[in-house]
């Protein structure tokens, strides 16, 4: 089973492998000798195929945060069978989740209310901007999981929706 | 030599800002004291500081907005002047008053100043009187019962804003009849919860407009000089994000009108401090959009291209020192750009951002100045807001200042919280924005600019490899697989 990084939810498989005392990193249809050399601040420089260039590397749970030819970039590590599982199960769009870390400002719905696509669910608050949150379909609540008040870091689940009927058409106008 | 009536400057704010005042406040031989929440122990101010004093038993920002304890710390520390740079306390008539009550300098323009230029409505009326060009408006005031139709009067598209308001809080663009009621109402909402004032007035709204502001000094002598103009056009949300001087869009005669209308409304507000005049500007005409009466974040461009240090002044003229020069002395030379490093995700709407600050090296050199809030270690909450630090680039002219911008950005590191400092990279690059032709709408018509960019092959490639060599599971498995190969003996890949 491959290994995978996700760059902005795009997935990237990998595999690393050892041969005569050198690390080569093996992609799609390459395999490329690669070293790192790191001082103890995340700076140094990064070899691969022969061509060595300047680094900054820091890491933090799966995440790897890299600074590399004048970008930044941040690689999510993916854990092959959590991967598989997550394939198996397909997207979840019965999750309302917040686009942005923010407040509760006031709560529209409740357990149980049917709700129209365009319906405002809550509204939150960030950086000093009141933000609706808008039911992306038609649906029927089944929890909201945010009180009044309460914080919550980006996607935070903020309410449930009932699972989405299979025969739903999908060209629901806007 | 300035001698000064008080030994000690009480800084009453936070991040880059802070830190920026204090180096002003030092250099000039004085102590400097920095308040702080528990949440900016670590920050640089409060290293730095000749006393730093933790305000207790408030939330992050209400800390900072605790004019009693601010004040109660300036006492215990024997400061003779607070500095409250922007945002928080900075126009706040009644902390003003409250200051000077305890026989502490405030280190800006009087309380009336404040009342009258914070009451964006009644700074309006003051400007039009005063003969100076506003744009066509309806204030709820005037007749709160009419308020709705006034402001249909004024046409679409209109813009929504709070009478107490400013920075953009509050604000809401209007384009048909039918969104007016509701937006009116979420205006009020924030209004009411930002500035505990829900007053609003309506203006209309002046489609890709440039945004230019005009800096001016003022003395307890009556005397009041401008330092010239500031471009803020690429904005989103209202709020500035790039900012410079002198303007790439105005001629000699054109600035000069607008920087002389700029003192002209200072001196007839009776004007002293720092302050900064607003104006909304297209299609060659300018109206009066507000007057910021304080430091404001983007002061730095002026300081590189006038080279007079605006903190220093403003502590000047709190001591009661007059200027000392005319507008004639004031000259500029060169191009300075700053671009606003946020915690902040352009590519989801400009979304803040958190997270731990892993790594940070800021780009130094020539024509490269960092105001910088945040060290190495620190952790980036939504408690505050989003702006971390600020790249300051100047050169001898416009296009010099965007080449060292380039190379200053692409060599500015932040890891661990994803900021927006390749977006601005972009942005410098933009064939639009380096022809100079930007306007507040810019970032919305070239969306582009904002969207996440893929890595290049060869990008991509060294990422990977850098990121398989630093996780565990990727090197346990390239370490397992040569114990295979001598079990297997001669087998290859």
């Amino acid at each position: 089973m491959r290994h995978a990084f996700e760059i902005d939810a795009t997935p990237h498989e990998v595999w690393l492998g050892r041969e005569s005392g050198e690390y080569i990193l093996h992609l799609d249809n390459e395999r490329l000798p690669v070293s790192l050399n790191l001082d103890d601040q995340g700076h140094g420089s990064l070899r691969i195929d022969g061509e060595t260039v300047p680094i900054t590397l820091a890491r933090r749970g799966d995440d790897c945060f890299i600074h590399l030819d004048g970008s930044t970039w941040q690689l999510r590590y993916r854990d092959p069978l959590e991967r598989a599982s997550a394939l198996a199960h397909g997207s979840h769009d019965d999750d309302i989740r917040a686009p942005m870390p923010g407040t509760t400002i006031s709560v529209r719905v409740a357990p149980g209310d049917a709700v129209l696509k365009g319906a405002t669910l809550l509204v939150m608050e960030s950086m000093k901007l009141e933000t609706a949150i808008i039911a992306p379909r038609d649906a029927v609540v089944v929890s909201v999981r945010v009180a009044v008040g309460q914080a919550f870091e980006r996607d935070a689940l903020l309410v449930e929706f009932d699972e989405r009927p299979a025969a739903q058409p999908t060209a629901t106008p806007t | 030599m300035t001698t000064w009536p008080f030994d000690t400057v009480l800084i009453a704010n936070r991040g880059e800002i802070a830190l920026r005042i204090l180096r002003s406040v030092q250099a000039q031989g004085l102590r400097a004291v920095v308040v702080h929440h528990a949440l900016d122990r670590l920050s640089p101010a409060v290293a730095q500081a000749d006393q730093a004093i933790e305000l207790r038993g408030s939330a992050p920002v209400a800390a900072y907005l605790d004019g009693d304890a601010i004040l109660d710390a300036a006492l215990a520390s024997r400061a003779g002047a607070i500095h409250p740079g922007y945002g928080f306390l900075s126009e706040n008539a009644a902390f003003a008053r409250k200051v000077q009550a305890a026989g502490i300098r405030f280190i800006g323009p009087s309380p009336e100043a404040i009342d009258l230029m914070g009451d964006k409505v009644r700074a309006r009326a003051f400007v039009a009187q005063a003969g100076f060009p506003v744009a066509p408006s309806a204030i709820e005031d005037d007749d709160p019962s009419s308020f709705s139709e006034r402001a249909l009067q004024v046409g679409f598209p209109l813009l929504i804003k709070p009478a107490a308001g400013g920075g953009g809080k509050g604000m809401r663009i209007v384009r048909q009849a039918e969104q007016l009621a509701g937006e009116i109402e979420r205006a009020r909402s924030e209004a009411q919860r930002y500035f505990g004032d829900g007053r609003l007035y309506v203006e209309r709204y002046i489609e890709n407009p440039r945004h230019i502001e005009v800096q001016v000094l003022g003395d307890d002598t009556g005397q009041v000089v401008h330092l010239f103009e500031r471009e803020c056009s690429v904005q989103r949300r209202f709020q500035k994000i790039v900012e410079e001087s002198p303007s790439p869009a105005l001629d000699a005669a054109t600035r000069d009108r607008i920087c002389s209308v700029a003192a002209g409304i200072a001196r007839r507000a009776g004007y002293r401090n720092a302050g900064t005049v607003e104006f909304i500007f297209g299609q060659g005409e300018f109206y009066f959009l507000e007057m910021n009466t304080r430091l404001q974040v983007e002061h730095p461009v002026t300081e590189q291209i006038t080279g007079i240090d605006l903190v220093r002044e403003q502590l000047r003229i709190a001591a009661g020192e007059p200027l000392g020069y005319t507008q004639d002395d004031v000259r500029v030379s060169g191009h300075a750009i700053e671009y606003r490093i946020y915690a902040e995700d352009p590519a989801r709407g400009y979304t803040p951002t958190t997270g731990p600050v892993l790594s940070l090296r800021a780009p130094g050199g020539e024509g490269i100045r960092v105001d910088l809030g945040i060290v190495q270690g620190q952790d980036i909450s939504a408690a505050f807001d989003p702006m971390l630090a600020k790249l300051i680039v100047s050169g001898r002219d416009r296009q010099q200042a965007l080449e060292r911008a380039d190379a200053a950005l692409a060599q500015f590191v932040l890891l661990g919280c994803r900021t927006n400092i390749d977006f601005l990279r972009r942005l410098s690059r933009h064939p639009v924005f380096v022809a100079g032709d930007i306007h507040t709408g810019f970032l919305d018509a070239h969306p582009e600019v904002a969207a996440d960019v893929s890595p290049s092959p060869a990008t991509l490639r060294r990422l990977l490899g850098a990121a398989a060599l630093q996780t565990r599971p990727l090197r346990d498995a390239a370490e397992a697989i040569p114990a295979l190969h001598a079990a297997i003996g001669g087998w290859r890949n």
